[in-house]
């Protein structure tokens, strides 16, 4: 009887699996579907509006350009609010109802982390612009990023401020989400590797308006320089409110702080704030095109994080053109694992974010920028890489 | 140093903040009370009014006045804009209960919580949709550069907070227990029908309580944002805070709303600071306060005087 049962449940298996293979054909007439993962709403929907956009560019650009095989492509957008609760629905809508081919997202590290085994079992590529977590291209094969990982990040920080800026002592008041903690977390323990002082480490939960009593605890402990590891609308109280309380110490930041909207959140007190970001390399015809593209399609300029998007887009459909080819009755085959091949062999791709290769876990291979805001604009300071231990400036 | 080795000054600071903080809670927790003490029944649109008033002043603000420009034109812009935010949202408190609770004031008790509920979720989205979902930043109208006094600051905006929170709340407690109209209000609260025997129209009566509540959660909504900037779910969590520290000083109770608030805005600060209760958790200080006030005092902690009638 058991053996009867184990031998239906193969074959079951073998009907599912044979049926699954169906979602690998876009029938003739209909498009290739890859999807956006992010938020459109909420306090963080400025990031998804900002990068769902240069997605939308990118899609329009491939079919313009033909498409694959004459198959266009579509881009579906999924609203997260960034919060694991929403998210979760929607990579289920992307993956079971529309069975895309690959999804540019998620955007915070929380959502990615929370999505990618989804997108992973399903072999759909997901291409993260945003999320820096350090955990993330551990978690699949098909899980990429074309953004820079925290903890490299974070190591150059902790080594610039120690080694570069003489700074002492630090207090950190991070939000708890993966993406600040873990920037806060890898932070402090090279920066006390290299012989820094952590003189107050402080939290808020996302969503927090009011750090005041952190602050003053903080000013309490007289720090020369804080690290605020966090998102624009914390960001921008924090630095409001820093004031208020009449903190002198140096405000510090990672690349959550490169959102425009914090010239306009925090004004002038945006200026002077240093902060970490993927290096800003010479910029391409590629990039200005894109971007002339993007502000004369949407009206406003994209944000790095939407560059990001865009070649994470153009990799995915690439990979999808290359890979896929006409069937019978004029359906197009795609090959979920050929595509993340294709993809995983990305090297010096010329994207309008700089040159993109992947490692062999699907994480980006980056020189880090220090930069900081002056009059209403962000400007790149220094470039740095790092040689095994040793923190190397690009000249 | 003193007691709980904190320096004197960061004490001080801490005492600050909490107040500033309990000043907005308190303001808002009067418009919960006020319509719980007439119609036993909990707005929970009250954020939501508070939100739109506060939009509403800002789109008034921006539209007669540059405020970077500073100079006494702006704070009378700011002034006007105040006015016109409290007549807005008096006028949405007026409509949401002749819309949404009038019609069931005479079903069970479930039934205008739910529909509060369902008005709190349609004002949240309404706002997301036409205003957009970012924060907004809302100018000072005035120099906001922080005074020291000996380690501790204060903002000018701390100030006015303070200042325009007590001259509301004294205002609010002499109409209530001086004017004809505060004594209609109360004898309403304790027993509709007969007020109405008495000739008191208590449809208007109820109006008015709306009014009056709709427009202080304006004020405190456009205290909020210059504090902690404008976006469109900023009424929730306020508005479930001020829900709590009307409760904890006795819903229904006009003193008991504002004590009830200030103690919220120095429990989170100090609960925090002094117990060690790790930051993350500060919200759930408030609803532990909720649970214990339950438990152990679920009148609150101004009880309302009941007088016999005879």
């Amino acid at each position: 009887m058991k053996k009867l049962l184990s031998v239906l449940v193969s074959f079951m298996l073998l009907f599912a699996l044979a049926c699954g293979k169906e979602s690998d054909v876009v029938k003739a007439g209909e498009t290739i579907k890859i999807g956006f993962l992010g938020p459109m709403t909420g306090d963080a929907g400025n990031y998804g509006k900002l990068m769902s956009q240069a997605v939308k560019v990118a899609v329009e650009e491939f079919n313009a350009a033909g498409g694959a095989e004459g198959f266009n492509a579509e881009v579906l957008v999924e609203d997260t609010e960034g919060k694991v609760e929403k998210a979760n629905p929607a990579i289920e809508k992307l993956a079971g109802v529309d069975k895309v081919f690959g999804i540019v997202g998620s955007v915070f590290s929380s959502v990615s982390l929370a999505v990618a085994p989804k997108a992973e079992a399903s072999k759909i590529v997901m291409i993260s612009p945003s999320s820096t977590h350090k955990d993330l291209p551990e978690k699949g094969k098909f899980i990429f990023r074309d953004v820079m990982s925290d903890a490299l990040q974070a190591i150059v920080f902790g080594k610039y401020l120690a080694k570069v800026e003489n700074v002492k002592t630090v207090a950190i008041l991070y939000i708890k989400n993966d993406y600040s903690q873990g920037l806060a977390m890898d932070f402090k323990a090279q920066f006390e590797k290299e012989g820094g002082k952590v003189v107050a480490v402080e939290t808020a939960l996302q969503g927090d308006k009011d750090f005041k009593t952190q602050l003053t605890k903080i000013k309490g402990a007289n720090p020369e320089a804080i690290y605020f590891p966090n998102y624009v609308a914390e960001i921008a109280q924090m630095l409001e409110q820093s004031k208020q309380l009449g903190i002198k110490a140096k405000f510090y930041s990672a690349d959550g702080f490169s959102n425009p909207q914090i010239l306009e959140l925090a004004g002038d007190l945006a200026n002077g704030v240093i902060y970490t970001q993927a290096a800003e390399q010479p910029t391409s015809q590629k990039r200005k095109d894109f971007e002339a593209k993007y502000q004369a399609k949407w009206g406003e300029k994209p944000d790095a994080f939407s560059l990001n998007a865009y070649d994470g887009a153009w990799i995915m459909l690439n990979a999808i053109k290359a890979t896929s080819s006409k069937a019978m009755g004029g359906n197009l085959k795609v090959d979920r694992d050929k595509v993340r091949d294709f993809v995983a062999k990305t090297k010096d791709y010329d994207g309008a974010s700089g040159k993109i290769t992947f490692t062999d876990n699907g994480d980006l291979v980056a020189n880090i920028g220090i930069y900081t805001a002056e009059n209403k604009k962000f400007k790149q300071l220094k470039m740095f890489k790092l040689d095994g231990e040793k923190l190397v400036e690009i000249k | 140093m003193n007691l709980f080795n904190i320096p004197h000054n960061e004490l001080l600071q801490h005492l600050l903040n909490g107040l500033t903080l309990g000043a907005i809670y308190s303001l808002i927790a009067l418009g919960y009370t006020m319509v719980y003490g007439i119609l036993k029944f909990i707005n929970f649109a009250h954020g939501e009014i508070l939100m739109l008033g506060a939009y509403a002043g800002y789109y008034v603000y921006y539209l007669i006045c540059d405020p970077s420009q500073g100079g006494s034109f702006v704070i009378l812009a700011f002034i006007l804009s105040l006015l016109t935010a409290m007549v807005i949202s008096a006028s949405l408190g007026i409509f949401i209960e002749r819309v949404a609770y009038r019609p069931l004031r005479k079903a069970p008790r479930l039934a205008p919580l739910l529909s509060a509920i369902g008005v709190s979720i349609i004002l949240m989205n309404l706002a997301a949709l036409f205003f957009g979902t970012k924060s907004r930043k809302f100018d000072y109208p005035f120099d906001n550069s922080t005074i020291q006094l000996d380690g501790t600051s204060i903002t000018p905006n701390q100030i006015m907070i303070l200042v325009v929170g007590l001259i509301m709340m004294t205002a609010l407690k002499l109409f209530i227990d001086k004017s004809r109209l505060g004594k209609a209000m109360r004898a309403t609260s304790q027993n509709q029908p007969v007020a109405a025997l008495m000739g008191i129209n208590v449809n208007f009566i109820i109006s008015l309580t709306f009014a009056i509540g709709s427009a202080l959660a304006a004020v405190a909504g456009i205290m909020m944002s210059l504090e902690f900037k404008l976006y469109p779910t900023m009424g929730q969590m306020a508005g479930l805070k001020a829900f709590i520290a009307a409760v904890v000083g006795g819903i229904g109770n006009i003193s008991g709303a504002m004590l009830g608030g200030i103690l919220l805005g120095l429990l989170e600060t100090f609960g925090v600071v002094i117990l060690g209760i790790p930051q993350g958790l500060k919200d759930t200080i408030a609803f532990s306060v909720l649970i214990i006030i339950l438990l152990v005092k679920p009148s609150g902690l101004l009880i309302k005087n009941i007088r016999e009638k005879v």
